[in-house]
């Protein structure tokens, strides 16, 4: 198992109260899977990708890569990165795609080549003369796709992607998946996806864990989501009103 | 008579990095009926919303040959005219409530306001009225609503108040900017049954604006479909699956569905000739 | 020329340089289009241009003194704004003033904004403990009146005028760190830190590189803002006779020297009032025509 996660609980403590995010959730991820998290805001799917990343207090359990405990340190940062929902809040709105991109492998003393930016652009399918464009020149799809090509500038195993394309327009959606499953079959990277939309999770993922208030609801396979085999009433009830189903319906 | 007729309608801005025509010649007739405007980011369907109630920020500017309302000429109404049709006729529900509601004002204040000042209802009359209209959304415990302040209200409770608050004085058209897209799965299902019984009811016209074509059809009599600021197609909602335009066919079919295959998704090729 | 402007403006720039310049030119347009904006810009470049030719200009020697005209009236043929009580030159006093202005102003803007920035982006950026101590440190200086502290170390450093800039630049940190604090608290929690963060970066390189761009122009446009009351405290400090010393001609002093004929011989104190008066009134155009332009919020959008 390369992620492993269990009896993980994350409380925040927001004015003296104690919020529970996170309750008892466990999972493993193998190496070269892609593992989905679903659920509603406030299923404290999205924490989990920030308590592995150290931006959320861990108050209980414990998360290992590789078998080993996570630390956050330099290393960390070459296995593990993240990909975020919101292209308009995740690129820095006064620095150059070009400075975006050159950062990590500067933060490494990585050697910083033209050659390097340039193939992380076309990586993407962005075109190399964007490189000295700013974000606010680019639109939400484009800006996804640079946000994609930091986070592997420094060659992963891991890819954590945060609601990638939940504010993205339906094609730019389409492109985008496609995008990821092509760098993950040619990079064979492991992806733990969150997303609120089944149906995005079920393109793109083989196992996935339905989440509800903080807790695991249900594992499903991929098999077992496309006949509808849900063992309780929440997955089901969050199938049913997938977008997907509304125009049969 | 149609309800509102738009004809041409023109919306550009004027900045630094050059002219830019956010709308580009639509013109629609709306009945009491329900009317989808459908398009991506950038396809101007807000701008068209907003330009009913004129209100587009400066440098933007509408133009159009016609825009009537119930027999209003909306290019010639006065600053005050628009105004007094903003609210009591014209209701416009947007799509985050967080930003809509008035943070430090308890949302039976909100409610109240309107009923108070423009209707001159006493207090106990105006309390009444707002608790009604919290109950025609479905809001099960509306004295306790009332006292709340917008950030104790969840997305889908704030958005279902939002549209109380639209509908207490009654307006004869609706226009809802992405009235769900904040809300889960679950939630937006709800809300989209309350205003659909309400414009049922009541008989008013709604435009409703959404980037999601599923949603439009299942919900509207009638589908815009918008690019670039243009309309490429108009159809009524239940032949959506027979969508004759390229635009509106690839956004049917680039979304994912659950137990399809892995196959890559297709993707949409934008032709330069559905922009002309 | 057009050649240039098509160079500007560009979409797809082929170098660092050719972007950042494009996007300052689109600056610039912006900036271009506030005439307010622009009669505080064409102040402030007049000031900077007068001290840099003020030997050209002025038609008298600042300090040499001739008795024989002493206070003559504004209009008198070689003294167009009058003289004063020893019979120099109030033009020329002025015109030569203003280089004691902008150098004064210079090493203030190079101070008081960069102290307050540091400190500023590190309490709000680290928070907790380091936050409280930084931020009572800021308060304890905000709480005494400006000009009352700035006397306070003029009176301990002695009269002159570099210790009169070091009592202006330490007396007018505390908004600037004030600022910037609020800034990096917004900028804190952002994802593009959490971003770089999640890259391994330090906590140097975040706050020098992506925090204080976000911060720079709230604290620039307040800089611009605060520059009247730069130029006023050191008026103020010149007036009560702490700040540059006789007979340089520092408009403050000016003004101080001209109080004995404010009733006989108004210009003497008026001029430099004027000249005081412009060129604040300059800088504040000037700052809220740049808020315009550089506010982080409006320029995002």
């Amino acid at each position: 198992m390369l992620i492993e996660i269990e009896n993980l609980s994350v409380t925040f403590t927001a004015h003296g109260r104690q919020v529970r995010a996170v309750e008892n959730v466990s999972l493993n991820v193998k190496a070269q899977e892609s593992f989905g998290l679903v659920g509603e805001s406030g299923s404290g799917k999205s924490t989990i990708l920030r308590a592995i990343c150290g931006l959320a207090p861990i108050s209980g359990g414990s998360i290992r890569i590789n078998g080993k405990p996570i630390t956050h340190n330099r290393a960390f940062s070459r296995q593990v990165q993240m990909v975020f929902q919101d292209p308009y809040a995740s690129l820095h709105p006064r620095h150059t795609l070009d400075r975006t991109l050159s950062e990590p492998l500067a933060i490494h003393g990585l050697p910083l080549t033209d050659a390097a930016i340039t193939k992380a652009l076309t990586d993407v399918g962005l075109p190399p003369n964007f490189r000295f464009r700013y974000p606010h020149q680019l639109s939400g799809g484009q800006r996804q796709r640079v946000a994609i090509a930091r986070a592997l500038m420094l060659q992963p195993e891991i890819l954590l992607l945060d609601e990638p394309t939940s504010a993205l327009d339906a094609s730019v959606q389409a492109e985008t998946l496609n995008l990821l499953s092509r760098l993950r079959a040619e990079r064979g990277l492991t992806f733990l996806m969150v997303s609120h939309d089944l149906a995005v999770i079920d393109h793109m993922c083989d196992r996935i864990l339905v989440m509800q208030h903080g807790r695991a609801v249900e594992e499903l396979t991929r098999d077992a989501l496309a006949t509808a085999q849900m063992k309780t009433e929440y997955a089901r009830s969050l199938f049913a009103a997938s977008a997907d189903r509304m125009l049969e319906g | 008579m149609s309800l509102l007729s738009v004809k041409n309608l023109r919306v550009t801005f004027d900045t630094e990095a050059g002219r830019v025509e956010a709308v580009r010649g639509v013109s629609f007739d709306l009945g009491r009926e329900r009317l989808g405007i459908v398009g991506e980011s950038g396809s101007g369907k807000t701008m068209t919303g907003r330009s009913v109630l004129r209100l587009i920020r400066p440098p933007g500017k509408i133009e159009a040959d016609e825009m009537t309302f119930d027999g209003i000429d909306l290019m010639r109404a006065s600053e005050t005219e628009m105004r007094s049709l903003r609210g009591p006729r014209i209701a416009m529900v947007m799509q985050d409530p967080k930003y809509s509601l008035n943070p430090v004002m308890k949302v039976g204040a909100q409610l109240t306001e309107g009923l108070r000042q423009r209707d001159k209802l006493s207090k106990p009359a105006a309390y009444a009225k707002a608790i009604d209209a919290l109950n025609a959304v479905q809001i099960r415990d509306p004295a306790r609503v009332m006292e709340a302040y917008p950030h104790e209200l969840s997305g889908g409770m704030g958005q279902r108040v939002m549209i109380a608050m639209m509908l207490i004085p009654n307006p004869d058209l609706l226009i809802a900017d992405e009235p769900t897209s904040a809300l889960d799965v679950t939630v937006q299902a709800e809300v989209l049954s309350i205003l659909d019984n309400l414009v049922k009811t009541r008989g008013m016209g709604l435009i409703f604006i959404s980037h999601d074509l599923r949603l439009v059809a299942r919900f509207c009599d009638r589908v815009l479909v918008m690019y670039k600021g243009k309309v490429v197609e108009e159809l009524a909602a239940k032949d959506l699956m027979h969508a004759k335009h390229p635009y509106t066919q690839g956004l049917l079919n680039c979304l994912p569905r659950i137990g399809g295959t892995r196959q890559p998704l297709p993707s949409l090729d934008r032709d330069a000739s559905w922009a002309l | 020329m057009s050649t240039l402007i098509t160079w500007l403006r560009d979409p797809n720039p082929a170098s660092r340089m050719q972007s950042r310049l494009g996007q300052s030119y689109l600056s610039w347009l912006r900036l271009r289009r506030n005439a307010l904006a622009m009669i505080g810009l064409t102040i402030s470049l007049a000031l900077i241009f007068i001290a840099i030719f003020a030997p050209i200009l002025a038609p008298h020697d600042p300090i040499t003194q001739e008795l024989s005209r002493r206070l003559l009236p504004p209009g008198t043929p070689g003294n167009v704004l009058g003289t004063d009580d020893f019979g120099r030159d109030i033009l020329s006093r002025i015109l030569y003033g203003s280089r004691i202005t902008l150098y004064i102003v210079m090493l203030v803007i190079l101070t008081a904004p960069v102290v307050g920035l540091i400190i500023g982006t590190v309490a709000g950026y680290f928070g907790g403990w380091v936050d409280t101590v930084l931020m009572r440190i800021t308060d304890i200086f905000l709480a005494f009146p400006k000009l009352i502290l700035a006397l306070a170390l003029v009176a301990v450093l002695g009269p002159g005028m570099v210790n009169a800039v070091l009592a202006i630049a330490l007396t007018s940190w505390p908004p600037y760190a004030r600022v910037a604090r609020a800034e990096t608290l917004t900028v804190r929690n952002s994802d593009y830190i959490a971003a770089v963060k999640l890259q391994g970066a330090g906590p140097i390189r975040i706050i020098w590189g992506h925090v204080i761009p976000m911060c720079l122009p709230s604290v620039i446009i307040r800089v611009t803002l605060d520059m009247a009351g730069v130029i006023l405290t050191a008026a103020g400090l010149g007036f009560l006779g702490l700040g540059v010393q006789p007979p340089l001609p520092e408009w403050g002093l000016m003004i101080s020297a001209g109080r004995k004929f404010l009733f006989e011989q108004w210009w003497v104190a008026t001029m430099p009032g004027l000249a005081i008066f412009i060129v604040s009134l300059g800088f504040n155009l000037l700052g809220d025509g740049l808020r315009d332009v550089l506010d982080p919020k409006s320029a995002s959008k």
